[in-house]
């Protein structure tokens, strides 16, 4: 299969199915166990234009990771084709790994921790094929760009978390390749930490740069904040594929609340789905000390109110803070997968 | 904190690693069967009296023949380990989305074991020299010959353990199987003449047997002439083993990539 010249990512019916083993409760060790099998890509079809920052949203086990381990050519599909840069991941695959750079959701892994962020890279830099005459020079200017000049020659055990993905995006990088492959790259970081790296990632390497990048995340605020595109996964499945504009718009025209009750019940939040004009509930605790849940519930249309308020009164359930809102991408996810992401 | 909550924390300290122990079913069975066949083998060293008898026919004192034996069993050891170490299933994930090829992925990574094992060689064989008297006259092409071809065999014996490694996570019983047929066939700490008949037979179906015959022997100052039919075994076992080695490593890769087993542990 040949890309078209115009896509930096093409996949068609691409399918991935693990079979994995499930240990009895009853039994007492693992020598008694039976097979499940799970799809963790289902006859994907996805096209990433070259230069385009494409978001790729879902809760855990959605399939993001299998995707990116599918394109980076870790994993064969098990049905259907994926071409990266025009190369075929499956019969190009040296061709594919000099197209790509890649951050995998742990981001400290494969680092040696006791070499220093410059030894780190040093190594990295020359299994990438980077000349080992600019050797140096491309990594000083990759540690320069991320923040960490002043770093290098510290060793890697003594990072923070946040210097940890930032030598990993720096690996990424060293090559300098079209296109990025990055599998929650801000995880487990701080706030300051992570928009450094998601301002890094929009203004330096998509918008000047000009890369393609496939950030894979399940903090929609993020994908809707530096994407040009998004795309959903549920199941393995991509259930929707537009700009996070257009995502939002798709519920635009209802009214969207956010609120925060005290000693909800799980039964009661499952009634309130049930009420007349809720056209979709997500529910999570807010505050598990004080017993409050929050809510974000979707309305047909605002004469559904009243309806919502007389369920919370008869209930006896006591609203702390009520907020009408214009639908987010959040609103967008809940209506197409039926649940928030954090369920 | 009652004693029997502590004896609850105990018990379930206990129990997780009994449970994920038992997850690497292989790793136990090799335990066994190493426990079973090492206690042989230093059965055979210790108890044997016909043992000086044998070694007049090697031309060399018993100090030279274990000495020869332990320094390059040690080599062998590395050797057989090497391509296992480079299979840490976060670097190896790493390495694998990189523009690098399996082969120089394999060399490069087992070549510092080569270089330090040699170092520490080295210092056996000085301790020997200049501590208890050992004569050596070395054959040094014979010598790099024979070492070349020993290393050769012994990466291809890692790299089916290694192979076997990616899939089981814990335990290959390839490497366990040549380190038994290493110290109790390989004549490494006794020559295999002392042991019964049937046994001895098996030795000559082990590579080790006549890595540690010829290496004894150009470090003693043999020709390559004399160590000829002993060479051209080995060479005829490294080219079987070797090609063999490579063909398994990256099917065992190509199987646990397709399972998406890579990075598990």
């Amino acid at each position: 299969m040949k890309a078209s010249d115009d896509y930096a990512i093409v996949t068609h019916n691409v399918t991935k199915t693990y079979t994995s083993k499930i240990r009895s409760p009853e039994r007492r060790t693992s020598f008694f166990q039976r097979k499940r099998t799970v799809t963790a890509v289902d006859h994907l079809n996805l096209k990433i234009r070259k230069g385009e920052l494409f978001g790729l949203l879902g809760r855990n086990g959605a399939g993001k990771t299998t995707l990116v381990k599918l394109l980076c050519t870790l994993l064969p599909p098990d049905e259907g084709t994926a071409s990266v840069n025009g190369f075929d991941v499956v019969k190009q695959q040296m061709q594919v790994k000099r197209s790509i750079g890649t951050i995998f959701s742990v981001g400290e892994r494969g680092f040696f921790w006791r070499l220093t962020g410059y030894g780190n890279l040093e190594f990295y830099a020359s299994i990438y094929n980077v000349p080992r005459s600019g050797r140096r020079d491309r990594i000083m200017n990759v540690l320069d760009l991320i923040g960490m000049k002043d770093n290098a020659f510290q060793v890697f055990q003594r990072y923070s978390g946040g210097m940890k993905r930032k030598l990993a995006l720096a690996r990424a990088l060293l090559p300098d390749p079209p296109i990025l492959l990055l599998d929650e790259p801000t995880t487990g970081l701080d706030v300051v930490s992570s928009r450094s790296i998601r301002d890094f990632i929009r203004n330096d390497l998509s918008k000047k740069a000009g890369k393609t990048v496939l950030y894979t995340t399940h903090y929609i605020e993020e994908a809707a904040q530096i994407c040009d595109k998004i795309a959903i996964l549920q199941k393995g499945r991509l259930i929707a594929l537009n700009t996070p504009d257009a995502l939002k718009n798709m519920v635009k025209k209802s009214e969207v609340l956010d609120v925060i009750v005290k000693n909800m019940s799980p039964e009661q939040v499952n009634t309130l789905k049930g009420v007349d004009g809720v056209a979709s509930l997500a529910a999570d605790v807010q505050d598990a000390v004080l017993g409050q849940t929050h809510l974000r519930l979707r309305l047909e249309n605002v004469d559904a109110l009243p309806g919502i308020l007389d369920f919370f009164f008869k209930e006896k359930i006591k609203i702390v803070n009520f907020k009408q809102e214009e639908p987010t991408l959040e609103d967008a996810f809940i209506e197409l997968t039926g649940r928030g992401i954090s369920e | 904190m009652t004693l029997l909550q502590e004896l609850d924390k105990i018990y379930f300290f206990m129990k997780r690693d009994i449970l994920s122990f038992s997850t690497y079913k292989t790793n136990i069975l090799l335990s066994v069967l190493s426990a079973l066949f090492g206690a042989l083998s230093y059965a055979f060293l210790g108890s044997n009296a016909q043992m000086q008898s044998v070694l007049n026919s090697y031309h060399i004192s018993f100090t030279t023949y274990l000495l020869i034996g332990i320094a390059f069993n040690t080599y062998l050891s590395q050797s057989l380990t090497l391509v296992q170490k480079t299979i840490n299933p976060w670097s190896l994930e790493e390495v694998l989305v990189s523009p690098t090829g399996l082969v120089t992925f394999i060399v490069g990574s087992s070549m510092w074991g080569f270089i330090w094992s040699t170092l520490v060689i080295a210092i056996y064989l000085a301790v020997g020299v200049f501590a208890f008297g050992v004569v050596l006259s070395v054959n040094i092409v014979g010598t790099v010959l024979v070492v070349a071809l020993g290393i050769s065999t012994f990466i291809g014996f890692s790299m089916i353990g290694a192979g076997i490694l990616i899939l089981t996570k814990q335990g290959d019983p390839v490497t366990t199987v040549i380190t038994i047929a290493t110290n109790l066939f390989g004549n490494v700490l006794f020559p295999p003449q002392v042991m019964p008949q049937a046994l001895q037979v098996i030795s000559y179906f082990v590579p080790q047997y006549y890595f540690f015959t010829t290496i004894r022997q150009v470090l003693t100052g043999a020709t390559l002439q004399t160590i000829l039919p002993d060479l051209l075994i080995l060479v005829l076992m490294c080219a079987v083993i070797l090609p063999l080695g490579y063909f398994v490593y990256s099917w065992c890769l190509r199987t646990a990539k397709k399972n998406g087993t890579l990075s598990w542990f």
